[in-house]
């Protein structure tokens, strides 16, 4: 079921586009990352989706209410988490989630801050002041807000933004939590390794939308399906065997590695490890040929910098 | 939905500003600054300038007219009658009170919102902007109001212990309810309204303390209007000064309202 739907939804900024003709899809239940550089619209997107600012053109549908339209009902429905978490130092943890939820309709708000105090670790904290409270904390308590009231879609803004790793790795793990719930999370990060593990599908967004797909299918569309051979060591006996083969459509040596290209890799991998034995190789490993996202998302990048120059 | 929404931000507002040092302080320490100077001043007039101060035009006008309202004020000697004057000034004296904390407190009130990035958060819940802006106004204007009633007990009680005590009944009049009760709520909730508002444009606390500055100079031209004689606030008077200041409320939420800018708000705040 789609419960994020965007048509041509466009945002300027006097002359300037922050977003331009976005159009893209959700399925309920799904990651989606949110990848782009800095100024290239990720937060107006958010923004936009959640009713907070309007669209200059286009428009959106989430959970079946016009983003620009229903805004009060959209806002029973959705779950934000902003860039600055944006909370009262001087009230505790619980009285900042209990002035939330008050805000919501049919939310019984005592227990639902039980519940997500516990599931961000802060129940034993409940009543201490969120000034004194660490980034991590406040990050946490954060989500918690955004989930109090129990949303059907979750917004996420670079919530890992300036926290350290420990802290980066707890909000993380709670994200991944909130997925197996089932939960709809749309997330805008920066951190491509942080996308890679928790999103379903990536979007790679700089003003317009630049590439929609499952992490896998990214790498497959800039690089090619490759195969590792890790040897004891390599000789010619060995690349001779090999690049003999009629399936070995490409072949490259990289010091005791044989890197190669084949039809069909799957169906090949055996033939090719009994090439190697017989031409006496000694075969530590076969494995496919990893390119980080990160390399995709700056071939993306860059690709889209080359077409507006 | 909506009186428990403005509950619940009143009790938070209040939770804030009672934990503030700055904002606990101001509440309770300028209202017996204002109370005290203005019985300092009267005292001093009394005691130094005393019957003299009557000769003058503008006393002697504003004189005639609380003669007019009150004729038993001509049977006391000159200095009481003097005493009585000024006394009766104090109620408009006292709309300085919730005035001076609406600059200070509520100028703060979305300001600092926006700044700590609490503000875009709330803006993504189902909270209406009237029942937001009309929290904020009432969370500063309760406690501004009660401070008020309570300097209007203190300055009677010191007038009281001043020897003052027999003139009290020509001050407490029909026309002291009213503007305790009547007109002071409603310039109340008018000057935190003005300085939600006020708070709610402004790009930073100083501009919209800047802003806000000029709702004082009403309540300034109500005591210069009273003491020099042009107008004298009868009680009818007063009731009709109440009810515009009350439509006035409620065409400022209306107009609160629509100033507060959502979307400006959450693009040009970070």
């Amino acid at each position: 079921m789609v419960i994020i739907e965007t048509f041509g939804l466009s945002r300027h900024f006097g002359k300037t586009a922050a977003v331009e003709d976005l159009t893209l899809t959700i399925e309920a239940g799904e990651v989606l990352g949110f990848l782009g550089p800095n100024g290239a619209g990720k937060t107006t997107t958010i923004r936009m989706l959640a009713g907070m600012i309007a669209p200059t053109k286009g428009y959106a549908i989430v959970a079946g209410h016009r983003t620009d339209r229903d805004v009060e009902q959209l806002h029973e429905i959705i779950g934000i988490l902003t860039q600055t978490p944006g909370l009262y130092d001087r009230l505790s943890a619980r009285r900042n989630l209990e002035y939330f939820a008050s805000f919501y309709p049919s939310v019984e708000a005592q227990s639902q801050v039980e519940k997500y105090l516990k599931l961000m670790g802060l129940w034993e904290r409940r009543d201490g002041k969120v000034g004194t409270f660490s980034k991590g904390m406040k990050q946490r308590l954060a989500l918690a807000r955004a989930l109090v009231h129990e949303p059907k879609v979750l917004f996420l803004d670079e919530p890992t933004a300036g926290l350290d790793p420990e802290a980066a790795g707890e909000v993380r793990q709670l994200i991944r939590t909130l997925r197996e719930e089932g939960r709809t999370i749309f997330l805008s990060t920066h951190n491509l390794t942080e996308a890679e593990v928790v999103c379903s599908r990536i979007a790679v967004i700089h003003t317009r939308l630049l590439a929609l797909d499952t992490p896998e299918q990214l790498r497959r569309r800039f690089f090619r399906h490759q195969i590792v051979v890790q040897l004891e060591s390599l000789d010619s006996r060995v690349t001779e065997a090999v690049k003999n083969l009629p399936f070995v459509q490409e072949m490259r040596e990289e010091g005791s590695q044989l890197v190669l290209e084949l039809t069909d890799p799957e169906r090949n991998r055996p033939e090719l490890v009994k090439a190697i034995v017989e031409a006496v190789g000694r075969v530590i490993g076969v494995s496919e040929k990893q390119y980080p996202l990160e390399e995709v998302y700056l071939r993306l990048i860059r690709e889209e910098k080359g077409n507006e120059s | 939905m909506s009186r428990r929404r403005i509950r619940n931000i009143l009790l938070k507002e209040w939770t804030l500003l009672f934990t503030d040092l700055n904002s606990a302080f101001l509440i309770t320490l300028v209202p017996f600054l204002i109370v005290g100077q203005g019985i300092l001043y009267i005292w001093l007039a009394s005691r130094f300038a005393g019957e003299s101060m009557l000769t003058t035009q503008v006393f002697q006008t504003a004189l005639q007219k609380l003669v007019e309202a009150i004729p038993r004020v001509a049977q006391l000697p000159g200095n009481e009658q003097l005493i009585v004057l000024l006394l009766s000034q104090f109620n408009f004296f006292l709309l300085l009170i919730p005035t001076m904390i609406a600059i200070s407190v509520a100028t703060f009130s979305i300001v600092d919102e926006k700044l700590s990035g609490s503000l875009e958060a709330l803006l993504a819940t189902p909270v209406r902007t009237w029942e937001l802006l009309l929290g904020k106004a009432l969370a500063g204007a309760i406690p501004a109001l009660v401070v008020t009633w309570l300097s209007a007990g203190v300055f009677l009680v010191v007038v009281s212990g001043l020897g003052w005590g027999h003139l009290t009944g020509f001050v407490v009049t029909a026309g002291w309810f009213l503007t305790l009760f009547l007109l002071t709520p409603a310039v109340a909730i008018l000057s935190f309204m003005l300085g939600v508002t006020g708070s709610s444009r402004a790009k930073d606390a100083r501009s919209a303390q800047n802003t806000v500055l000029v709702i004082i100079l009403p309540v300034l031209a109500l005591i210069g209007i009273q003491i020099t004689g042009i107008i004298w606030f009868t009680p009818s008077l007063i009731l009709v000064l109440a009810l515009v200041i009350g439509i006035a409320d409620f065409i400022s939420l209306r107009a609160a309202v629509r100033l507060f800018r959502r979307e400006s708000i959450v693009v040009q705040w970070r």
